[in-house]
């Protein structure tokens, strides 16, 4: 069995610190890669050692291959930790560390292109049994399209094989619109991914995203950690996650992690993985999303509601170790809730800012009350990576005192200097919608905004009330 | 890269225009232009270090960084001295191939287009030139080390 007694930690912000903390607690050695802006960032101080990697901009630093193995080489590491975004589901990156001799904490370069390619993740759900959203092929010409159309149904939605982040998708409406629609999300996928192909599925209306959180040893054996319920969405963006969903019963919840674990199965999945459906809660119907092949944001409330570390889990995994418990031993206790605090403006449209933090102060953590991030007093969020500050997560015995303890954490949060979304989560947390779990995954762009911004002074002082 | 006038001008225009913008910052090569509405006012910077300077008003100490910062201090320089920096991560050689003598000993002469050592990254490799005309005065970096990027390699005492 390969020790890993270092670690490169191939990332930055809150998920960096986070892989560290995993390294800590397992007697590992952590490198933390950086660029020159983070070359003082928390996760560095943290580390047993930061490597410069290249100047600020992710195109030089966090997502140069061959320098991050250069550099995990070069320090003397086992083993590379992705992370999330940046190369974590880049297979080349995978196929990189282990002909390097690195191991990658995360699944074989094969599973992360199956699933990288939404047609062929489909195609393996529905091997495993697993059931798609109504939905096409490849579309080759816009007769295939109309075709497709007309079998499936509208409204429908038009996506990008090589999605993702809600690039080159496309809800459209009715027959009339389809050409121009397919037209434009083929260029825009060409632009982002640098593949046009398209494919349709059906738009589900007032639909939830439900997640299935997966590990898989490599050898066949996979167990789940129950779901998530990620269906508080700023275009396609997660806002606010929850375990366990407040939307499905104990049935469907069963049905769709066997569903998730057999779709795993199919791959020999290993390590961390997430199943996403969506949910229809009219028909109580799911059908699969994708998979990522990568640990998540969002995966702190599940470890609450677990009490699994899924980070360690992660590393042990890919040292070639059992996963450290059975599905048996696997139990739900309680409700979590997470919110993605980020730097933006929400009473302008959610603009990034950027910018020094003069205070930081964030409430009183213990066993119910956790913050993972990378801020402190003085840190300035640099303006060439993503916006999310921190993830303020809660566990409490069931949903409404989940959500009373949330609010009471969010009030406590004290942040100057940098405007954050941490307003818009109080206006959320208190709006009956989102309290009697009648929320959908459209719901805060076509009704909780357009409510909250009738006027631009209305929003302005809503959120400036709950920021009060 | 120089802004003349009338660019910085034209720039202003546009951030005047613009509703929701507060803050421009414009890096082309080693040049920052920063724009920020209201009193701050424009200021170019040539340093991208002063970017971000800490603002008048000191940062409340709640929730403070840890002290201890993983930066190894670098070697001070004497009047007239210029570092080499590693323009890239990679591992540092000071020959050609293995057995051929070095490029650069210390005491050698060398000008701003001569190599004084190659950096590898995955069988990739760079030639690093001193860049100034001058005498070598130290090599900080054993070979076949692992250099980051912006890190000192060698001294030069330049020759005016």
């Amino acid at each position: 069995m390969p020790a890993i007694n270092r670690l490169f930690v191939a990332n930055r912000g809150e998920i960096a610190v986070r892989i560290v903390r995993a390294c800590e607690r397992l007697g590992i050695e952590a490198v933390v890669a950086v660029s020159e802006v983070d070359r003082n960032s928390l996760p560095a101080q943290l580390a047993t050692r930061a490597v410069c990697i290249g100047p600020a901009a992710a195109g030089q630093s966090y997502l140069r291959a061959e320098t991050l193995v250069a550099a995990a080489l070069g320090s003397g590491c086992q083993a590379v930790h992705p992370g999330y975004g940046f190369l974590s589901e880049r297979a080349r990156f995978a196929r990189m560390c282990e002909d390097a001799g690195l191991l990658f904490v995360g699944p074989r370069p094969e599973s992360i292109e199956a699933m990288g390619e939404k047609l062929a993740a489909v195609r393996i759900a529905e091997q495993a049994g697993v059931p798609r959203v109504p939905g096409s092929d490849r579309i080759e010409t816009i007769e295939d399209a109309h075709r497709a159309g007309e079998h499936i149904g509208y409204p429908l939605l038009i996506k990008a094989t090589a999605g993702g982040g809600g690039r080159g998708m496309r809800l459209v409406q009715a027959a009339r619109d389809l050409a121009g629609a397919i037209e434009s999300a083929a260029s825009e996928a060409r632009a982002a991914f640098g593949d046009p192909t398209l494919y349709i599925e059906k738009f589900i209306s007032r639909a939830r995203h439900v997640e299935v959180q997966v590990l898989g040893d490599g050898k066949g054996h996979v167990v789940h950690l129950g779901e998530r319920d990620c269906s508080t969405q700023r275009r396609y963006q997660k806002l606010i996650e929850e375990a366990p969903s407040p939307a499905i019963d104990d049935r469907v919840r069963h049905r769709m992690c066997e569903a998730a674990v057999r779709l795993a199965a199919q791959v020999t999945y290993r390590g961390a993985g997430t199943v996403e459906f969506v949910y229809d809660p009219e028909r109580r119907e799911f059908y699969f999303l994708e998979m990522n092949t990568r640990i998540q944001v969002e995966h702190p409330v599940t470890e609450m509601v677990t009490g699994r570390d899924l980070v360690a889990e992660q590393i042990r995994i890919a040292a070639g170790e059992p996963i450290s418990f059975s599905q048996e031993e696997v139990e739900l206790r309680g409700h979590a809730i997470e919110c993605r605090i980020n730097s933006e403006d929400p009473a302008s449209n959610f603009m990034p800012c950027p910018g020094r933090i003069e205070t930081w102060n964030p409430p009183p953590t213990d066993d119910q009350v956790r913050v993972d991030t990378h801020c402190y007093s003085g840190y300035v969020v640099p303006p060439h990576y993503d916006s999310l500050l921190a993830k303020l997560i809660v566990h409490a015995r069931d949903r409404s005192s989940a959500i009373r303890s949330m609010s009471e954490a969010l009030a406590a949060f004290r942040i100057s200097g940098v405007t954050t979304t941490i307003p818009f989560h109080r206006e959320v947390l208190r709006h009956d919608d989102f309290r009697n779990a009648a929320i959908h995954t459209r719901w805060v762009d076509q009704e909780f905004m357009p409510a909250m911004s009738t006027t631009k002074s209305g929003a302005r002082a809503a959120l400036a009330r709950a920021a009060g | 890269m120089e802004l003349s006038h009338e660019d910085v001008k034209k720039i202003l225009e546009i951030v005047d225009a613009s509703e929701h913008l507060h803050e421009v910052e414009l890096v082309y090569g080693g040049f920052r232009l920063h724009v920020r509405r209201g009193a701050a006012g424009v200021t170019a910077l040539a340093d991208d270090r002063a970017a971000f300077a800490p603002a008048a008003k000191p940062a409340v100490a709640v929730g403070a960084p840890p002290s201890s910062a993983k930066l190894a201090p670098e070697p001070a320089l004497a009047e007239g001295e210029v570092a080499i920096r590693a323009p890239m991560l990679g591992t540092f050689y000071r020959s050609p191939s293995p057995g051929d003598p070095p490029f650069v000993e210390i005491g050698k002469r060398v000008q701003a287009d001569d190599t004084v050592c190659v950096i590898e990254v995955m069988k990739l490799f760079s030639s690093i030139k001193a860049g100034v005309d001058g005498v070598v005065m130290r090599i900080l970096v054993e070979n076949g080390i692992m250099v980051e990027f912006n890190q000192m390699l060698i001294v030069i005492a330049t020759s005016q």
